[in-house]
């Protein structure tokens, strides 16, 4: 592990709940939900595990006029039981990346439990609200988290990363839940605002944080009222949202028009 | 692995500059240009033999007195108000037969040039290489810039004769950039030293050209000199760039009358060179189909002549 992760300081950490997050997320919730749990605790950079081995290293790519490259960070701020991991997904060896994480986690952060975020895309209108989808890797843990209104998901095919690490965590006797918030499917290029909420909101009851709601609240209202403009000027995306609030689905064509419709029009209106 | 330093002198808060080899070889033309011109002082090396295989053997009576390896050499200036660190690598340490650096050496490669950037307190990095794109070699490339950081989009966009990802057509602001400019500015992005790579314009017909393309190193150096606010003679490296086009002609018009190509192909390659001398950067015209043909019988055309 000493070769691919780099310490930079040993915050003094006990007992620590571990906050996963990913850069590549439906509805980009993996990165909002870090960066607003890092503000909160005033996070700090303590450890990297290097990109060598886990990510192409071929040169850098560019989004929106800018080089982009591959994070893999944790971060501990205010306090002591709480560590947070922004990362980019690893398309190689993610078994040693996970092993890695967990190394960190075990040594360094003495780490009692493990939450990864993810959204799960589903077919429903933005107005309706999200779910909290859960997978436990122990059924003690699941246990001990009844009552924080999750819902136990059943599902069966190829695996998340996310799933990959609460096994790895699972052999490592770690106990952990994957959190998978409803995503609203033509937010899921954008953002999904509410959907982060919820994550946010079982965060801030489950380790006491004390959110500050104020700014989060204005965006998921700046986000609707946009899209409320949109279906006033868009009688067909209007058609679309309303079906899907009435409990009926879409076909494939209306779907990807109300996706590309949505998309477009939330990033080229400014707030 | 490790820099050798020859000295250590007080610089404040210097710019990094540097230039690889790759196509066109725009970049270290543009770098080692610019060396010379400001008569940067050496300031210490990477030690190769990590990354790379020796180059030369000298031996003398049966005994071997030297092994020379591709030099990667830092440099040093005080231009009055601004003080400067040149990085002239005269290889990319490369991996698994590949041009580019990439995998471990690069990264490594990128990360030493970064520690000698820390221990001056380089406060930005540029790196400079080709842009391949659809113009005529005739017409003034065009820089592509491409920062590593957000904040520098606005300054990017006061620079003369540059230009962002988003503002070429049909890129939408994507892209990417391969080998160690690409390495530099993801490495310095982590480190939170801001970078900023400059890559000029080369013909796509020209990328596996044996020549240098030194009239893009002139709007790279255009760029560079202009932000440092310094003066440097660029009438050598004009002059350069004017033969070279010669040569380029002479090639071309070998090339559209080269019985080895079947005549309505040569006619093609002609007609979609041609046009660029009066059209811009149109991705419209030709064909990614159109240009991979085009390119295969000028490389082969290339290879012959190299024969």
């Amino acid at each position: 592990m000493k070769e691919q992760v780099e310490i930079y300081s040993q915050p003094e950490l006990e007992n620590t709940s571990l906050v996963v997050g990913w850069q590549e997320d439906a509805g980009k919730l993996g990165s909002k939900i870090i960066n607003y749990l890092n503000e909160h605790i005033k996070g700090k950079l303590f450890c990297e595990i290097e990109p060598v081995k886990f990510f192409p290293l071929g040169g850098v790519s560019i989004h929106k006029d800018v080089a982009r490259f591959p994070i893999s960070r944790f971060y501990a701020g205010t306090r002591k039981d709480l560590v947070v991991f922004d990362s980019n997904q690893p398309p190689n060896e993610q078994y040693q990346f996970l092993t890695n994480l967990l190394d960190v986690s075990k040594y360094y952060c003495k780490t009692k439990d493990l939450y990864t975020v993810s959204g799960t895309i589903v077919p429903i209108a933005h107005t309706t609200p999200r779910r909290l989808l859960a997978v436990f890797n122990q059924p003690e843990f699941q246990i001990k988290l009844r009552g924080y209104e999750l819902n136990s998901m059943t599902w069966e095919g190829p695996p998340a990363i996310n799933s990959f690490l609460l096994w790895v965590a699972q052999k490592r006797d770690i106990p952990g839940v994957s959190l998978w918030p409803e995503v609203a499917f033509y937010l899921a290029a954008t953002e999904d605002l509410k959907a982060a909420k919820v994550v946010l909101s079982f965060f801030d009851r489950r380790f006491d944080l004390g959110l500050d709601w104020t700014e989060l609240d204005s965006q998921i209202k700046a986000q609707s009222e946009k899209i409320a403009r949109l279906r006033r000027e868009d009688p067909e995306i209007d058609k679309y949202i309303r079906t899907l609030e009435v409990g009926l689905s879409l076909n494939e064509e209306e779907q990807l028009k109300l996706a590309r419709g949505v998309t477009e029009f939330l990033e080229k209106t400014p707030a | 692995m490790a820099i050798k330093f020859y000295k250590t002198p007080e610089l404040e808060k210097p710019d990094l500059i540097c230039g690889w080899p790759g196509i066109g070889r725009i970049g270290i033309m543009a770098v080692d240009y610019l060396r010379r011109a400001i008569a940067a002082e050496e300031l210490g090396e990477i030690e190769p033999w990590d990354f790379f295989q020796p180059s030369k053997a000298t031996i003398q009576d049966g005994l071997l007195k030297e092994l020379e390896f591709p030099t990667n050499k830092f440099y040093y200036q005080r231009l009055g108000t601004r003080d400067l660190l040149l990085f002239v690598g005269e290889e990319q340490p490369t991996e698994d037969g590949v041009i580019y650096a990439t995998g471990e050496k690069g990264y490594k490669m990128a990360n030493l040039v970064l520690d000698v950037a820390n221990k001056f307190s380089c406060q930005r990095v540029y790196t400079s290489g080709a842009a391949v794109t659809q113009i005529h070699h005739t017409l003034k490339p065009r820089v592509w810039a491409v920062p590593n950081n957000e904040d520098l989009i606005d300054e990017v966009r006061d620079y003369e004769n540059t230009v962002l990802m988003s503002d070429i057509e049909g890129r939408q602001g994507q892209g990417a950039i391969s080998g160690l400019n690409g390495l530099l500015l993801g490495a310095a992005k982590k480190r939170g030293i801001e970078a900023l790579c400059l890559m000029g314009e080369i013909p796509y017909y020209l990328q596996a050209s044996p020549w240098p393309y030194p009239k893009a190193s002139i709007s790279v150096l255009e760029v560079l000199v202009g932000k440092l606010g310094i003066d440097i003679d660029l009438i050598p490296l004009d002059e350069m760039a004017r033969k070279i086009e010669e040569s380029i002609e002479s090639f071309l018009s070998s090339l559209y009358e080269a019985e080895a190509i079947p005549p309505p192909i040569r006619d093609q390659i002609k007609e979609s060179i041609e046009k660029m001398k009066h059209v811009r950067e149109s991705r419209g015209p030709i064909t990614g189909e159109d240009e991979k043909r085009i390119m295969e019988h000028i490389d082969e055309f290339f290879k012959r002549g190299e024969r």
